[in-house]
């Protein structure tokens, strides 16, 4: 027997064609000319022929003795110990990763709304939006500026700032002064000024003079 | 692809279809009519007929499962093989300290019907494919057992196109050295040579 490649093109190209003649899968010609080349190579008829013997041989039944109807009964219990999980897993392949998708996007979608929702309401109950170049808006009606004294501790201004029910809105700027307000919302008293005035570590304190 | 395996195809897709929908039936009808060729399929990557059981039984189980994700890209039998042969890898990885011959019938191997005319062709085959790898002996069983294409066995064995060409030509050559002189026709050739000559 000759090898395939080295003996020529004729031959390399039988051996080629071999399996798929004897699938009756060669293309229309190729069977035509194979059977003229195997007519002519002796070389080839040999291996044909051989080939033909083997494909009979791999043709055989399995000589593994396995038993279908046992192994098919053990499939149907096997669906069945599974049925009741497996069916709509089955009916919908991929339906759990289409429905865990599916409530991810939701989730999203919620979130974005409660998130939007929120912002809106949020900037509705704030000032409007000001570019640094605008007028300062308006101080609130009452506002005092203080300046406490660099030594005054934040527990005694924080203490302070309880005592005459203040709260800070702005501040401190570039002298170290700070507005204050009425936490209650009510205009600050004269009584409250000259308290801040008669505070301990307080430099300053005025009214914010309401503009003209 | 000739005009039988369309019409065998067309079966199966049908099936598929109704497996789908879940009609067991169906799924016995396709069980039936592949057992044969996978229990032969499988008999050459082990020769235990409790892990091939085990392994059409896990094959026909994924297919139940997943009949109504095939799209009909590949031919049933194609898709169906290539689920039990990525079985059959993982049912011998899990066996894997295990014998693949079955002793206790590796004796009485065949039956007691079987003509000796077929005994002796089983037998020259058995020690044809004994000389050859794993994977040489499924590309050999899946062209010339199976009637598969190159690239239906690309897609079963998930291997390139041009890896089943050189496995299949390395078993043929191996095969065409061995299988005269088991039938005593002619001295075995060196296999050096036609590695030489392997594209």
């Amino acid at each position: 027997m000759n090898l395939p490649i080295d003996t020529g093109k004729d031959c390399a190209r039988a051996w080629e064609a071999m399996p798929w003649a004897l699938q009756e899968n060669n293309p229309q010609g190729q069977h035509e000319w194979l059977m003229e080349h195997l007519a002519q190579c002796e070389s080839c008829r040999a291996e044909f022929e051989q080939q033909s013997r083997l494909r009979m041989a791999i043709s055989l039944p399995s000589d593994v003795p396995v038993d279908v109807e046992a192994g098919l009964r053990r499939l149907m219990s096997r669906l069945d110990t599974t049925d009741a999980d497996d069916m709509p897993t089955r009916a919908r392949p991929t339906s759990w990763v289409t429905r865990a998708l599916v409530a991810a996007v939701l989730v999203q979608a919620v979130g974005i709304g409660v998130l939007g929702a929120r912002l809106w309401s949020e900037q509705e109950a704030h000032q409007p939006y000001r570019t640094l170049s605008q007028n300062a808006p308006p101080a609130a009606p009452g506002a005092i500026h203080v300046v406490p004294d660099a030594t005054m501790k934040l527990a005694d201004w924080n203490a302070l700032l309880h005592e005459l029910q203040l709260q800070v809105t702005r501040g401190p700027n570039a002298v170290g002064a700070y507005t204050v307000v009425p936490a209650n919302g009510a205009s600050s008293s004269p009584d409250t000024l000259r308290k801040l005035r008669a505070s301990r570590g307080i430099r300053l304190a005025e009214p914010v003079a309401p503009p003209p | 692809m000739n005009d039988v395996d369309i019409d065998a195809d067309a079966t199966d897709r049908m099936l598929l279809q109704r497996m789908a929908a879940g009609d067991r039936a169906a799924l016995t009808m396709l069980y039936r009519s592949y057992h044969g060729r996978l229990c032969r399929f499988l008999s050459r990557l082990t020769r235990r007929p409790d892990v091939i059981d085990e392994v059409i039984n896990d094959c026909f189980w994924i297919a139940w499962q997943k009949a109504g994700s095939f799209h009909g890209d590949s031919r049933v039998s194609t898709w169906i093989i290539g689920i039990a042969y990525r079985c059959g890898l993982k049912a011998l990885r899990q066996h894997g300290d295990e014998p693949l011959e079955d002793d206790a019938r590796s004796e009485a191997r065949y039956p007691s019907h079987c003509p000796d005319e077929e005994r002796e062709l089983r037998d020259w085959l058995a020690q044809g494919l004994n000389r050859l790898s794993a994977d040489q002996r499924l590309a050999v069983e899946l062209v010339y057992g199976l009637g598969h294409s190159l690239d239906d066995v690309a897609v079963i064995m998930q291997c390139p196109v041009g890896t089943v060409k050189a496995r299949l030509f390395h078993a043929r050559v191996r095969l065409r050295n061995t299988l005269p002189a088991l039938a005593g026709d002619t001295p075995i050739q060196k296999e050096q040579t036609q590695k030489e000559s392997m594209p």
